[in-house]
């Protein structure tokens, strides 16, 4: 039906038809037709699992497609590999940054197009000059002599998009970027794509956030399981609409359900706390709050702030250089996670594959991580109750509604829902004082992500404190009872949900609360 | 002391090279991700087949390019293992020791019917690959930190997804200094005949081992692990000197013993390729 | 009744039995070529192979003698494994415990039931002290074990070739080579399978291996074990101290070794001889990888290492071929051990061809 040579392909950055892509268990792209016109900024939106990433990893050729056909600019072409991709002037920001932590912005940037001198040897000179004038002409200010690992997630944002630039991109794709961001860093990174536009640049723009894809995108185009829903243009349609859209049906936006019952007990006492990363620099430098009995104090911030640090001392995972952490009236500072969950801190980590599970044991060998010395489940160190714990698993399974084929599977063979629905199911199953809740709905679907808050909310009505840390605002506002934001490793500020906004926290995650007018991120 | 002399200096030279050429190789194949335990069983390799060619050709040039050739067919294995098959790498480099201890003992008892040892066959100046090693090492120190293969290399190791979504086929690298490790360890083995003229089981020694300590303590860098080797061919020409004056099952111990205490008082971790020992898997 | 067979055959255990017993016929089929493409006449070679590993009760015996130590070293290698450690040293453990074990039996002049168990416990410690230091370097200081236990091996060797060398305090000087003097009869294990040299070390080392299983896989402490070999970071999050996992399973790991060592001089040859292993470490790597670390599995790795290792003296003997072939056999298992991918990879495309 289509020529090759058609008129109007000529004016399209890309087309994409009939794309199909099937993952183990899934089709992830179902038939896709997808067409991005030059200098334009084009949303690409979808909930978790809708198949956004895929369907540009495909474009960018990191997957290999089942069926369909792309065109560049016109011209067909089977798009093989990433370097054909950036051949073709496709360039790609992935949302886990594809950068080398340890070494410079500069080696970071030219790597796979490196400029040489001598035909032998590295001129990075040439490289960093050329690195300065992109970041000047999109106004992306960069530092190319640093190592990568030592810049915020912001600044590594910045990098990732010089580093298609200086590769000649003429499609920019950006993956979920403002997961990232606080909102003042969008309004940056929006006037960069903006000036993209207008050197006829397209770019486009994964999100499931509606607003931003209003905001900032000329056209939208909505996936659901693995389809195209449609194409509107952002001028023309609604928040409504595209929520509609997305999910496939009426959306009524989730209420918050909070009682405000929040007691006045302390349960968890931090003061003066201060730690080091993995690099052994200051992560957090001096944190103090209190967490009451029955309440969910959410911990806002750009990711990098000291929350993971956070999590870690509060779970005995990373010592303590200074300060106290006072449960119950005992210290536990200087002490190891096994005092920490003897004394009733349950623990979701964020990264439920490394910490949370060990993926190779079984879901009963799983269910008594942390328990596995309690006399419910061992007598002294050479005796394990295998029936005890059996059942114990299978309790589990049933109240937390854990899909597995027996308590004797693997827990690597579960989904990522199934595994996160243990790991709660687990740690709260120890009826918890302290629950330390790391990012607990990421990468979860919808259903997934509804499920977790909810129990997040029924333990803190049982009377559990409940610490949030989470990088998803809008989950903050919809949960806490009480918001602190971490920023440089320090609490600056704790706000009332009721009586604060996106703009205010915003402001304080980027820049601190006596900092508000000093420097630039 | 009369053991300190200029005798003392080129003896340390000499048993340095077979460390550094194995560190160096050893450098490679871990910045790129594949650790390789086998290097001990490589050399040996490089050894046995330097003494077949040149017992039966009497050409030891010959010999020592089919040592080296016999070197690359063993990182081959072994980076066909590690990717393709996505072995365990310590393991497979364990499997490498294994098999050519038994093919050594196995070849020689066949070929010329002494289990584990060769007659005597030409050599050349072992001189020839001290100096060849020298440069070598040079070389890839600039190579590593100076040119784009050196920088794509070190990326690979450290996180093989940007390497491959920069276009650098992250696979085609590991094989590639895989295959160089084992070239460079085929050389080390060759240093080992040419030094004493003939194959002897056990001739390695541990110096395969002592080559990976070297890298280590010379953080994954080419001149480091020449650092190290050095100080590990001193005290073995130290050692071989002490034989007269203390029990030789002693000064035999020293490098060993050295190797534990070297390592434990100067571990630094900071160069540790990030994605070292993992199966990179392309969607 | 079928149903319940067809589960059991669908089980890991059996799929594990399967593929490790294809990857030891892959072994054999390249081994034979090799064999081949060196002039030797096959069936020559396997024939003493088999006679020379279960031809009579002689060879059978001499199976058995062999395996014994190997069992030991097998499980020595797979219980650091199971820790996510590799002991590389099971050698030198062998010979400090095998040292440590004739010194005891020589000195000490206490009846059987307490000498026997007093000379074995001082060959495990002493094998335990062997792996106890890289342990502990490796706890505290993150020291690579694979490096340090290879090295204290060779230092093992030679400190324990030193004391029975002629200058060496404990050389029997009545005979010619570098050993020790006979340890007591009251220090001997019993023989169970005479004429042959088996003795109740073989037995000791199968129970071993049930008490390994029985610590590895239903005791809490063994849980951690494993939780710090499977995912370092969990067993951390589950309160689990990784320094003191580390120390104990390479102290284990000794210990084992230390105690085919001295099962060996009480049982095989009622002293310590210079250089009496021909290598049982290292077959105990084999070993436990062809276990795939599974412990009672490893008394099967241990007879087929035993069986190679008699077979091949008697290719060796019968002049049909370099003994040796035993060892490239053992090294051409692991390949094939340890690529299950390869395995299954072949299994396809021998079913697409049918």
């Amino acid at each position: 039906m289509t020529s090759d040579q058609g008129g109007a392909m000529a004016e399209l950055a890309v087309r994409m038809e009939g794309i199909v892509k099937r993952l183990p268990g899934v089709v992830a792209n179902d038939g896709i037709d997808f067409a991005l016109e030059r200098g334009e900024i084009h949303g690409l939106l979808g909930e978790n699992g809708a198949g956004k990433t895929v369907l540009m990893s495909v474009l960018y050729g990191l997957y290999h497609p089942d069926a369909g056909t792309i065109a560049v600019r016109g011209r067909k072409q089977s798009m093989t590999s990433p370097s054909k991709a950036i051949r073709l002037g496709i360039g790609m920001v992935h949302q886990h940054f594809m950068l080398v932590p340890r070494l410079t912005v500069t080696e970071n940037i030219m790597l796979g197009s490196e400029p040489m001198k001598g035909g032998l040897f590295l001129d990075e000179r040439a490289a960093r000059r050329a690195i300065t004038e992109l970041a000047e002409q999109y106004g992306l200010p960069v530092e190319p002599k640093a190592r990568v690992e030592q810049l915020s997630v912001g600044h590594q944002q910045r990098v990732e998009i010089i580093k298609a630039l200086y590769r000649g991109a003429e499609t920019l794709i950006l993956d979920e970027p403002t997961a990232v961001l606080t909102e003042q860093e969008v309004e940056h990174l929006s006037a960069a794509l903006r000036k993209l536009r207008g050197e006829e640049k397209s770019t486009v723009f994964i999100t499931h956030k509606l607003s931003e894809a209003l905001a900032l995108c000329d056209r939208i185009t909505v996936l659901r399981k693995g389809k195209v829903v449609g194409t509107v243009r952002a001028k023309e349609t609604s928040e409504r609409e595209l929520a509609e859209m997305m999910v496939g049906r009426e959306v009524v936006f989730t209420v918050r359900r909070r009682e405000a019952t929040s007691g006045q007990e302390t349960a968890l006492r931090v003061e003066d706390v201060e730690a080091d990363d993995d690099r052994a620099l200051p992560a957090l430098k001096g944190i103090s709050f209190e967490l009451r009995k029955q309440e969910i104090l959410g911990i806002a911030g750009v990711e990098g702030n000291g929350q993971a640090e956070l999590a870690e001392v509060l779970t005995g995972l990373r010592p303590a250089k200074s300060g106290r952490i006072l449960l119950g009236g005992v210290d536990l500072s200087g002490k190891k996670a096994h005092d920490y969950i003897a004394r009733g801190i349950a623990h979701i980590p964020a990264d439920r594959q490394r910490r949370g599970l060990v993926l190779s044991f079984t879901l009963k060998e799983n269910a008594v991580l942390g328990q596995h010395r309690n006399p419910r489940f061992s007598v002294g160190p050479f005796w394990q109750k295998q029936r005890a714990i059996g059942v114990y698993t299978q309790e589990i399974m049933d109240a937390y509604n854990v899909k597995a084929p027996s308590p004797s599977a693997l827990a690597q063979n579960l989904s990522g829902g199934n595994q996160q629905r243990l790991i709660i199911g687990r740690e709260f199953s120890k009826s918890p004082q302290v629950i330390v809740a790391s990012q607990p709905t990421r990468g979860l679907d919808v259903g997934g992500i509804e499920y977790v808050r909810e129990q997040l909310l029924n333990m803190r009505d049982k009377g559990a404190a409940v610490l949030l840390i989470s990088m998803d605002l809008d989950e903050i506002l919809m949960l806490s009872d009480r918001i602190a934001v971490i920023y440089d490793g320090r609490i600056v500020a704790i706000k009332d949900p009721e009586e604060t906004d996106r703009q205010e926290l915003g402001e304080l995650m980027l820049r601190g609360a006596g900092e508000m007018a000093g420097r630039a991120g | 002391m009369d053991i300190f002399t200029v005798a003392l200096l080129l003896s340390t030279l000499r048993l340095a090279t077979p460390v550094a050429l194995i560190a160096l190789g050893e450098t490679f194949s871990e910045r790129a991700g594949i650790i390789n335990v086998g290097v001990e069983g490589t050399a040996t390799l490089g050894a046995l087949v330097v003494a077949l060619i040149s017992f039966y050709t009497r050409s030891p040039w010959l010999a020592l390019f089919a040592a080296l050739v016999a070197g690359g067919l063993a990182g081959a294995l072994h980076a066909l293992w590690c990717i393709r098959w996505r072995a365990n790498h310590v393991v497979s480099g364990i499997g490498i020791n294994i098999l050519v201890g038994g093919l050594a003992m196995f070849i020689t008892g066949a070929v010329w019917g002494w289990r584990g040892t060769s007659p005597s066959a030409p050599t050349l100046n072992p001189w020839i690959i001290v100096i060849a090693g020298f440069v070598i090492i040079c070389v890839a120190q600039v190579y590593l930190f100076r040119t784009r293969w050196g920088l794509r290399l070190r990326v690979v190791g450290e996180k093989p997804e940007a390497a491959d979504t920069a276009g650098v086929n992250v696979h085609l690298t590991q094989y590639f200094y895989t295959i160089l490790n084992g070239v460079l360890c085929g050389l080390a083995g060759a240093f080992f005949f040419n030094n004493l003229g003939r194959f002897t089981f056990g001739m390695v020694g541990g110096r395969g081992f002592i080559g990976i300590a070297a890298m280590v303590i010379g953080n994954y860098s080419p001149l480091g692990g020449l650092g190290a080797a050095l100080l590990f061919g001193f005290v073995d020409a130290l050692q071989m000197r002490l034989q007269a004056h203390i029990p030789n099952q002693f000064s035999i111990m020293l490098p060993y013993l050295l190797t534990v205490v070297v390592l434990a008082a100067f571990i630094r971790r900071a160069n540790v390729p990030a994605a070292l020992g993992r199966h990179y898997v392309k969607q | 009744m079928r149903q319940r067979l067809r589960g059991w055959l669908g089980t890991a255990l059996v799929r594990e039995t399967g593929l490790t017993l294809l990857a030891v016929a892959l072994a054999f089929a390249v081994g034979t070529l090799i064999i081949w493409a060196a002039g030797f006449s096959i069936s020559a070679v396997f024939t003493n192979l088999w006679r020379g590993a279960f031809g009579n009760r002689i060879s059978l015996g001499q199976t058995l003698t062999q395996a014994t130590p190997i069992i030991f070293t097998s499980l020595s290698f797979l219980i650091a494994f199971r820790c996510g450690l590799f002991n590389i040293g099971a050698e030198g453990q062998l010979y400090v415990g095998a040292m440590a074990a004739a010194v005891v039996g020589t000195v000490l002049r206490v009846p059987a039931w307490l000498g026997v168990p007093l000379c074995l416990a001082a060959g495990g410690l002493a094998g335990a002290f062997w792996g106890w230091i890289p342990g502990l370097l490796k706890a505290r200081r993150g020291v690579n074990e694979f490096v340090t236990t290879m090295m204290l091996s060779y230092v093992a060797i030679e400190l324990t070739n030193f004391l029975v060398a002629p200058r060496g305090p404990l050389h029997d000087r009545t005979a010619w080579s570098n050993q020790t003097v006979r340890i007591a009869t009251t220090a001997m294990l019993p023989r169970i399978m005479r004429p042959t040299q088996v003795s109740m070390a073989l037995v000791i080392a199968g129970i071993a291996a049930i008490v390994v299983w029985y610590f590895l896989f239903r005791t809490p402490s063994g849980y951690e074990l494993r939780s710090v070999g499977q995912s370092p970071a969990a067993a951390e999050y589950g309160g689990i101290r990784t320094p003191r996992k580390i120390v104990l399973a390479l102290t284990l790991a000794g210990f084992l070794a230390g105690l085919g060592g001295a099962g060996e001089v009480l049982g095989t040859h009622y002293r310590f001889i210079a250089g009496f292993s021909p290598g049982y470490g290292w077959d105990g790597i084999a070993g436990g990888l062809i276990a795939r670390a599974h412990p009672v599995a490893a008394v099967f790795a241990g007879l087929l290492m035993g069986a190679l290792r008699a077979g091949g003296m008697q290719v060796q003997r019968a002049r049909a071929a370099p003994g040796d072939i035993a060892t490239v056999l053992q090294g051409l298992v692991i390949f094939f051990i340890i690529a299950p991918m390869l395995i299954r990879r072949l299994l396809i495309w021998k079913r697409r061809r049918n």
